[in-house]
């Protein structure tokens, strides 16, 4: 018995020393892992940017750009994100939407710009946006859903049917209900580290679940993400009794201007 | 792991040393079939084993010990495959401790692999051969 007991635990050992040994090699750095999976997100995210560019109109209007991009900055410095990786497109289409795509592409469409009252409600949605990218949402959500093989013979110009798939899969952020819960919660405390208020965020959910009732095919980031009214809830709940300093960071007259060149 | 080569009480007839031999290659046959659940090479060998319940001593004894050496790998891989399965549907990491588990478990894999080859040859020829650790405990479970 004895022998059994000193046979086991040396095997035990021989396996814990092989593993404790292996695991302090970065095996990352050494497999470039990261470098490999950077380079096929970098062609993913051109190769969809590509189509979603072909298929609406980009808005490249001065004014209108950089409004958008000194409030997108405005939460990236806040909460240290570097804003420089950020390729910010904004595409004229009636869907209240907006999506992220590999390689760090954020795409606002017109129609959430236009259904927005206040900076606020736009940024959190933003905010949600850049946590499913900070935190590598995007292409989790991939290559759950369509698989690695398939997502890099889509680059070599293969697979029609999933390639539409995939563009569906993008712009719908039909994400779990765990991450999308992250990404909220992320954005609120985004939200509230650049000293934006989170609470409009939490009422535009509560209002476009409403209108989702009438305008089905419009509110089109709401009707992806369902459970919008617990999920305002949940976001009320959390910033509930939480102490914070709101700046605005746009006058009335710069906000109604973005929104009338949107509109024009 | 190490294979000794001992003396068994009585000489083996041709079809004791068959049927012990095939219970090593049905762990490794389950595995050659590339089956990518860990069990199948458990569930394989349990079967044989149970087919072989009243067989010889030496018949018996060698589908225990490949039994038991199935089954301890069993836990190893399956938490190399539940980790996979995380990492590929939840927000688990690749990560250095990652690969390195696998690289540790495939070593034992081969390792396990390379012996139940060696026992299925030497079975076959009528030779006992008792592995480290699994011919200790066998022989404590597997009485003539």
């Amino acid at each position: 018995m004895n022998k059994i007991l000193l046979q086991f635990f040396i095997t035990v050992a021989v396996f814990a020393t092989i593993y404790f040994g292996l695991s302090q090699i970065d095996w990352i750095a050494v497999l470039k892992v990261k470098e490999a999976s950077k380079k096929t997100e970098e062609k993913l995210g051109d190769f969809f940017w590509e189509l979603f560019s072909k298929a609406d109109e980009e808005i490249h209007d001065e004014k209108t750009v950089a409004i958008i991009d000194s409030l997108v900055n405005h939460l990236c410095e806040a909460n240290s994100i570097d804003q420089t990786k950020i390729k910010i497109h904004i595409l004229k289409n009636g869907e209240v939407n907006a999506f992220t795509l590999p390689n760090n592409y954020l795409v606002i469409y017109s129609g959430l710009i236009k259904s927005t009252e206040n900076e606020a409600e736009l940024l959190g949605v933003v905010g949600h946006e850049l946590a499913h990218m900070e935190k590598g949402h995007v292409m989790k959500k991939l290559i759950k859903e369509i698989g690695l093989s398939a997502l890099i013979s889509m680059t070599a110009g293969g697979g029609g049917q999933t390639v539409k798939e995939a563009l569906k899969l993008l712009s719908s952020s039909a994400y779990d209900r765990d991450l999308e819960r992250e990404a909220d919660i992320t954005s609120v405390e985004y939200m509230i580290r650049a000293r934006i208020d989170p609470e409009p965020f939490a009422n535009f959910m509560y209002r476009l679940s409403d209108k989702e009732k009438n305008l089905p095919s419009q509110a089109y980031w709401i009707s992806t993400h369902p459970d919008s009214k617990e999920r305002a809830e949940y976001i009320i709940n959390y910033i509930k009794g939480k102490t914070f300093i709101k700046k605005p960071l746009l006058t009335e007259s710069q906000w109604k201007e973005l929104k009338e060149r949107v509109k024009n | 792991m190490s294979l000794a080569i001992d003396k068994f009480g009585h000489e083996p007839s041709e079809h004791e040393a068959e049927n012990a031999s095939n219970s090593y290659l049905m762990s490794l046959v389950a595995v050659v079939a590339g089956l990518p659940l860990p069990i199948m090479n458990l569930v394989a060998t349990l079967f044989f084993y149970i087919g072989n319940r009243k067989g010889s001593h030496f018949v018996r004894w060698h589908c225990t010990q490949a039994l038991l050496s199935q089954a301890s790998l069993l836990p190893v891989n399956s938490i190399g495959f539940w980790w996979t399965i995380s990492i590929i549907f939840s927000n688990e990491q690749i990560s250095s401790k990652y690969i390195a588990y696998l690289i540790t478990i495939v070593l034992f894999n081969l390792f396990d692999f390379i012996a139940t080859m060696i026992a299925a040859v030497q079975t076959r020829k009528g030779i006992h051969v008792e592995w480290w650790l699994y011919g200790s405990v066998t022989n404590l479970i597997c009485r003539a």
